[in-house]
């Protein structure tokens, strides 16, 4: 009997130690020849199959003889996960990114593939989040960037014109006023997760600060203190104080509560995301596409031309431990290729890379946005690190509170913006 | 191995005390020993450690290694400094980070607000035993919030809490402002806490109908017939004779608030309004995930570990107390 006990007890702990060791070999792909491995976070969806089928099909043309195998991971571990494959110097020979930081952390892992997709270079858009020093490193598949939208059944309930939104503020403020005397709220925010200040400094940054202060931000030279970089804190927290967002905004979850507001008509505007969620496929739910609408930021300070705030969404680089780079770099074109691009655009609700794909389909939010992307600019908030975006996130909650000064959290996001 | 056969390798486990008895008078013969082979006291010199290995295996491979790894994890740094050491830096930052300094500052008003999540489960638990009218239908109402997970908790409160929902909805009927229950950051704290200790009360409540099976029926009758009121019996019977039972249910109710929370804040209010509502955990999980500080945020596990200790070390203290009081 004392002997079974310690043999199966043995047994038990055998079982789990081998069990712990064989966990972290799951998820491991290396390249072999003939085959490419490709890591992201969309191929396990429906609405991406037609599109890898186009891509497949299209790389099948020029390698019939190279089999292509995509791993889905999960989005909240994938960067995890990408981790630990560039610290062990194996993994995927192509894989996702999200543009801006998540790619340029991580150059170091990848390929520049610049003159392999210098032909799709006018063909696409949103380079600029995936490019560290002049390189290129990953092909854009998506557009992700912040339209201002608007109900156009509200504009009309408030008199006002729904085919000409306001152009400056003062205009856009007492436009407010009609359409809460109307019975609705000027905007619909969610700023639970302080993400509703991120949307808002760049749906808005286009026409606060001048070009000049524009480009500098971008570039790393923040001047925190300019006045009109508090002239975007400023009217955050005069719109609260005017009572021109919905109630309760920093107890209302942006994803997908703010968007709820705006789609069942009980507030006039949002600032929302053009691919994903959030945007006027998601709206179209309840929206009809002729009732929504998209306006350009209206103008605060004078002399400035709004423009649309996008980036590149996500786009496929190639791994540097790949054999044959040229090869995956094929793969990468194909994954951005107009046909492929054009069913991602169709099924998964997104604006793709491909500015020459006909969007006049899906209503004239999409077209209006589509028509925006030549003359849009990287978004404010995307520029910045991650530590200062959590900062403004909490300290905008407190402009709202009313527990602080506009002064006090510039100098605050100055102080963690020159850290970072 | 021939452990089977030899004399029973469990003596010097129980070395004399409870298993005294229960060892045969033979073992204990002095003509048993010399026959002994020398294979034989080997074993049974061997087995204890063989008998308490798995579980000395686990709690070091599985527990001890993987704590000392972070230990050791938090004194290196992150980003462009992974893997160096940086000394103390880690801890330095942390407590000069006000975020972290709210979340230690909500770890203190979760202490002081620990007799209220005691007492409420306590009164309740006292009530059923004097069977109030309907105590067996409370019984059971009482213990069904136990059961759902603190995700389905923190949903249906956000629904109910929300600026525009149902509770806003009755004062205003009454007459009341509305108030931003989980917006407004000298409340949404309280919320969070008193939302915790709703889903989780039934369990100590259960704890503490088992402790009154113990009560003797006859010192209740005896103080009746005295004359004395609810509350002297409450006060002067029921708590000094359920000590224990109430020591026990402080300490895991203590423990529950300081790891279990995170479902009901990541839900709830993601920490926020203005950072109010962080816990360590909630700050680990942050700065792990979202920040890309791992190392940092192995500090504050550290932190919380070294909490987590102190309470851990109180709980024996006091259980050892009451086991001589008794």
């Amino acid at each position: 009997m004392r002997q079974r006990a310690i043999w199966s007890a043995v047994l038990v702990v055998s079982l789990a130690l081998a069990g712990c060791g064989s966990a972290s070999d799951s998820g491991k792909s290396t390249s072999s020849d003939g085959k490419l491995v490709v890591w992201d976070w969309k191929s396990g969806e429906p609405f991406a199959k037609s599109y890898l089928d186009k891509a497949k099909a299209d790389f099948k043309k020029k390698h019939a003889d190279v089999e292509v195998e995509f791993v889905a991971q999960p989005f909240d571990q994938y960067y995890t996960l990408l981790g630990a494959a560039i610290q062990s110097g194996k993994g995927p020979d192509v894989m996702l990114f999200n543009g801006g930081g998540q790619i340029r952390d991580r150059v170091d892992a990848l390929v520049p593939i610049t003159d392999y997709v210098a032909e799709d270079k006018q063909r696409l858009a949103g380079w600029d989040a995936f490019t560290k020093d002049g390189k290129v490193y990953a092909a854009p598949v998506t557009l992700q960037g912040y339209p201002i939208y608007y109900n156009k059944a509200i504009y009309q309930k408030a008199s006002l014109d729904p085919a000409s939104p306001a152009t400056t503020w003062d205009k856009f403020v007492a436009d407010c006023a009609a359409i809460a005397r109307a019975g609705s709220k000027c905007f619909a925010l969610g700023n639970k997760e302080g993400v509703g200040i991120q949307f808002w400094i760049s749906s808005l940054g286009s026409t606060t600060l001048t070009a000049a202060e524009y480009d500098a931000w971008i570039a790393g030279k923040r001047d925190w203190n300019s006045a009109n970089v508090k002239r975007l804190f400023q009217l955050w927290k005069e719109a609260g104080d005017k009572k021109m967002n919905s109630d309760g905004a920093n107890s209302t979850a942006m994803f997908n509560d703010s968007f709820a507001l705006f789609q069942s008509g009980k507030a006039a505007h949002v600032m929302g995301l053009m691919s994903d969620v959030g945007h006027w496929q998601d709206f179209n739910e309840f929206l009809t596409p002729e009732k929504l609408g998209v306006m350009k930021a209206p103008v605060i300070t004078a002399g400035t031309t709004p423009s649309l705030p996008y980036d590149g969404g996500i786009g496929y680089a190639v791994a540097k431990w790949t054999k044959d780079p040229k090869m995956a770099a094929e793969l990468v074109r194909s994954l951005s290729s107009a046909e492929a691009l054009k069913a991602f655009y169709a099924d998964a609700g997104a604006i793709a890379a491909d500015t020459t794909i006909d969007v006049s389909q899906a209503g004239p939010a999409v077209a209006t946005i589509v028509g925006e992307l030549k003359s849009g600019k990287p978004a404010l908030h995307v520029a910045l690190s991650s530590k200062t975006i959590d900062l403004m996130g909490r300290l905008s909650q407190q402009l709202l509170s009313g527990s602080i000064t506009v002064d006090e959290v510039v100098k605050q996001l100055a102080a963690s913006d020159q850290a970072g | 191995m021939p452990i089977g056969n030899t004399q029973p390798s469990v003596r010097s486990a129980s070395a004399g005390r409870a298993g005294g008895a229960a060892v045969t008078p033979a073992a204990h013969q002095g003509g048993a020993r010399p026959r002994r082979t020398r294979g034989g006291l080997r074993a049974e010199r061997y087995a204890p450690y063989v008998l308490v290995a798995p579980a000395v295996l686990i709690i070091v491979v599985l527990r001890l290694y993987p704590l000392l790894l972070g230990v050791n994890f938090s004194f290196t740094g992150d980003g462009a400094q992974n893997g160096t050491a940086v000394g103390f830096g880690n801890y330095r930052e942390l407590f000069a980070d006000p975020l972290f300094q709210t979340a230690l500052r909500n770890v203190g008003l979760l202490v002081l607000l620990l007799p209220l999540a005691v007492a409420i489960p306590g009164l309740l638990a006292t009530f059923i035993y004097l069977r109030v009218p309907g105590h067996r239908f409370y019984r059971s109402v009482y213990f069904f919030p136990a059961v759902l997970s603190p995700v389905i908790v923190g949903a249906i409160f956000n629904l109910l809490l929300a600026f525009d929902g149902p509770l806003n909805a009755v004062l205003s009927s009454v007459g009341v402002d509305p108030i931003d229950w989980l917006g407004d950051p000298g409340i949404a704290m309280f919320m969070v806490v008193g939302v915790h200790i709703w889903a989780t009360f039934g369990m100590a409540l259960v704890v503490f109908l088992a402790g009154f099976a113990t009560l003797d029926a006859a010192l209740l009758d005896a103080a009746r017939v005295d004359g004395a009121s609810l509350p002297q019996v409450v006060w002067h019977v029921i708590v000094p004779s359920l000590s224990r039972t109430i020591q026990f249910v402080f300490v895991t109710t203590m423990i529950g608030m300081l790891t279990s929370m995170f479902g009901l804040l990541y839900v709830m209010t993601s920490g926020g309004p203005e950072g109010s509502t962080y816990l360590p955990e909630f700050y680990i999980w942050k700065q792990q995930g979202q920040m890309n500080r791992p190392a940092l945020a192995s500090a504050a596990s550290t932190i919380l570990f070294m909490i987590m200790l102190v309470v851990g070390l109180l709980q024996i203290k006091l259980l050892e107390r009451s086991g001589k009081e008794d």
